[in-house]
């Protein structure tokens, strides 16, 4: 992995002396180790050099302009070790493997066992710097080929997060969609030590709770459950949040009974109810088909225990849909 | 569940077993173990959401490949012995792949990573039939083969199994999960004396199945899947609050209850061998699983947790679901020490 960005940078065309995209970090899924390349500066000629050095004077005042490939920037000299990368990224995951097994040994998510039983609200996402926006991802239509945008940044006075952009349901001219106009913010899966799966384990908890800030947009609350099946990842738990827009915070509580079960976007008959102890992650959707900007500001979002709430599922099985279910 | 198809499957899974246990001919032994592995598929999905059917597959996966190293070992040793019989010795290389397999299917440590899993995704009566009588044909099959099997490679994997399930069960509070574990430490329990003395092995199984019992039956009767739903059980149930410490107690091995018994005559069997180490070790790794049952007994028995319902009197509500030999089960799993002497007889 260190070796295939290594590559990527050295064939970059802009070499304004930028780093690899973010996007490319969830595809390749770990973080890099900044290193740079120990390539040497190419000597140029003196008839170069002097030529050079009448550019670089006719230059002055402007902005540098694209640069060779092989000619690093003067101001960063990035200290590149293969090695050195990939030590670090083994002893950072040793590092993680021993911390799980300390918490291990402490209790639930390295907590003693009375904490975590005795705990009846958690803030289980906040965003109060940029490290909180890396546990999201935002994606929209256009990666089939569709015209919305989406963005998330940290919101005024770094107290939120502000999901913002414009929402297009016109089709992909691709012959084969006929709908399109969505935008979306998922949270990324845990992940403990050699980038194995983790999981939320939210069995005492009974309600999801949001701060938002929205535009009046009804937005789609999706809760995914940890598998290890691939066929089990298009399956989700959904409920709507509607956002009331104007100046003031909105508290938005959502019994995990009310969400309902659906599978590829479409609800299923047969349903059932969401379990909490493997909780893997959580996103919002709009695709409410109504063309133009959107945002939505969201402050937190934890779980908590409504005593007053004892329904289990909101939701009942027909035995004319599902009659197998009744014998 | 179909009641037509009840019947049937419940019949399949029982004969499944039977067969394996009272058959010679190896190919008739892997057979009964397909017929109850295929009958009991659906007692796991009994309950229709993604997680069951997740926890059957994982199940199947599992106990497939399983029969598939069994298939390949009984086959190995007919090329080698020419033999069908379970009776007969077996040679080393199909004698270590049938132990291979037959961990495998009984869930025992480095295999163990589908135990919990499966357990967790199923009801908890499906859950009692996988910890008790799935373990049957497979150690029906081990107690058949026992003088073949390589000790030491044994003991690895009974020591193996009793710090993995006292190490994975240390920070649950998903109450399957913690029986999962506890189930791959007492097959680790049971295996340690199957070379030394088999019917130590039968005993500590048939002790283990009369505990593994009661806990479920009990847990059914309160609803109960978590460590926090377990905690309520004194506003819900008061009379059987304060029985499940001794319940737990008895599956820690504590003294004088009767899950001691077993542990005691495995530490004896293996001191009478000149094996000191390896029992000082489990007995030590125990103590773990011992101190995650005490947690449970202290939120559940030992303190009023609070709770959060509205009702405080819920246990003057009549409970409506049956309660099937729950009372001489807690008596047999608590007070069968005493009359150690007359089972040793029997063992």
């Amino acid at each position: 992995m260190a070796l295939f960005h290594k590559v990527l940078r050295g064939t970059y065309i802009l070499r304004k002396c930028s780093k690899p995209t973010s996007a490319l970090h969830p595809l390749l899924g770990i973080r890099f180790a900044d290193y740079s390349s120990s390539l040497q500066k190419p000597v140029a000629s003196p008839g170069k050099a002097s030529s050079q050095r009448k550019t670089e004077g006719g230059l002055q005042g402007h902005h540098q302009k694209e640069a060779a490939l092989d000619i690093t920037c003067p101001e960063e000299k990035p200290d590149v070790s293969f090695d050195k990368a990939i030590r670090d990224e083994a002893m950072d995951h040793f590092r993680r493997l021993k911390d799980e097994i300390v918490n291990h040994w402490k209790g639930p998510e390295g907590r003693p066992l009375q904490e975590a039983l005795l705990e009846q609200a958690k803030v289980v996402w906040q965003f109060r710097g940029k490290e909180d926006l890396d546990k999201w991802r935002v994606t929209s239509d256009k990666t089939i080929g569709g015209r919305s945008e989406v963005f998330l940044k940290m919101g005024k006075n770094n107290q939120s997060a502000l999901l913002y952009g414009t929402l297009s349901s016109e089709a992909p001219q691709d012959g084969e969609s006929a709908r399109s106009g969505y935008c979306a913010m998922i949270s990324r899966i845990p992940r403990g030590a050699f980038e194995r799966k983790l999981s939320y384990d939210w069995s005492q908890f009974n309600t999801l709770y949001l701060r938002v800030r929205g535009d009046g947009r009804p937005w789609m609350v999706n809760i995914k459950e940890d598998t290890d099946f691939l066929q089990r990842t298009n399956q989700m738990y959904s409920y709507f949040m509607f956002t009331r827009g104007g100046p003031y915070w909105q508290e938005v509580k959502i019994p995990f009974s009310k969400f309902f079960f659906s599978n590829r976007g479409r609800i299923r008959d047969v349903q059932h109810e969401l379990l909490l102890d493997k909780i893997s992650s959580i996103g919002f959707t709009l695709a409410d088909k109504v063309d133009g900007p959107f945002f939505l500001e969201i402050d937190f979002i934890g779980v908590f225990t409504d005593p007053a709430h004892t329904e289990e599922f909101a939701y009942e099985n027909s035995p004319e849909l599902n009659p197998r279910l009744f014998k | 569940m179909n009641p037509l198809a009840q019947p049937i499957i419940y019949t399949t899974m029982i004969t499944g077993t039977l067969i394996t246990t009272l058959s010679s001919h190896w190919f008739l032994a892997w057979v009964g173990l397909e017929m109850n592995m295929l009958a009991f598929i659906p007692i796991l999905m009994k309950k229709t959401n993604p997680r069951s059917t997740e926890a059957a597959i994982k199940y199947f996966l599992m106990q497939s490949t399983a029969s598939m190293v069994l298939m390949m070992a009984i086959i190995s040793n007919n090329l080698l012995s020419g033999c069908w019989t379970t009776t007969s010795y077996i040679n080393q290389p199909p004698s270590l792949m049938m132990m291979t397999a037959l961990a495998m299917k009984l869930g025992m440590a480095p295999f163990h990573f589908w135990v919990p899993e499966v357990t967790q995704g199923t009801p908890l009566t499906s859950g009692l039939l996988l910890l008790t009588w799935q373990k049957l044909a497979p150690i029906s099959i081990m107690y058949q083969i026992h003088p073949s099997i390589n000790i030491h490679i044994l003991l690895t994997l009974s020591t193996l199994s009793t710090a993995m399930g006292s190490w994975g069960g240390l920070n649950q509070t998903q109450l399957r999960k913690i029986l999962g574990y506890s189930s791959i430490t007492h097959m680790g329990w049971m295996m340690m004396t199957l070379v030394y003395n088999p019917m130590t092995t039968i005993f500590y199984l048939t002790i283990y199945i009369i505990l593994t019992t009661t806990m479920f039956l009990t847990l059914n009767l309160s609803s109960s899947t978590t460590t926090l739903m377990l905690s309520r059980t004194w506003n819900k149930s008061t009379h059987l609050a304060p029985l499940m410490a001794p319940i737990l107690m008895s599956l820690g091995g504590l003294p004088p209850l009767t899950g001691f018994l077993p542990k005691w005559i495995i530490i004896q069997e293996l001191t009478m061998n000149n094996s000191f180490l390896i029992p000082s070790i489990m007995t030590i790794m125990t103590l773990l699983n011992l101190y995650f049952y005490m947690r449970l007994i202290y939120t559940t028995s030992l303190t009023l947790f609070p709770t959060s319902n509205n009702t405080k009197m819920t246990w003057q509500l009549e409970n409506t679901k049956p309660m099937p030999l729950i009372p001489p089960l807690i008596i047999t799993s608590t007070l069968l020490l005493p009359i150690s002497p007359l089972l040793l007889t029997f063992h």
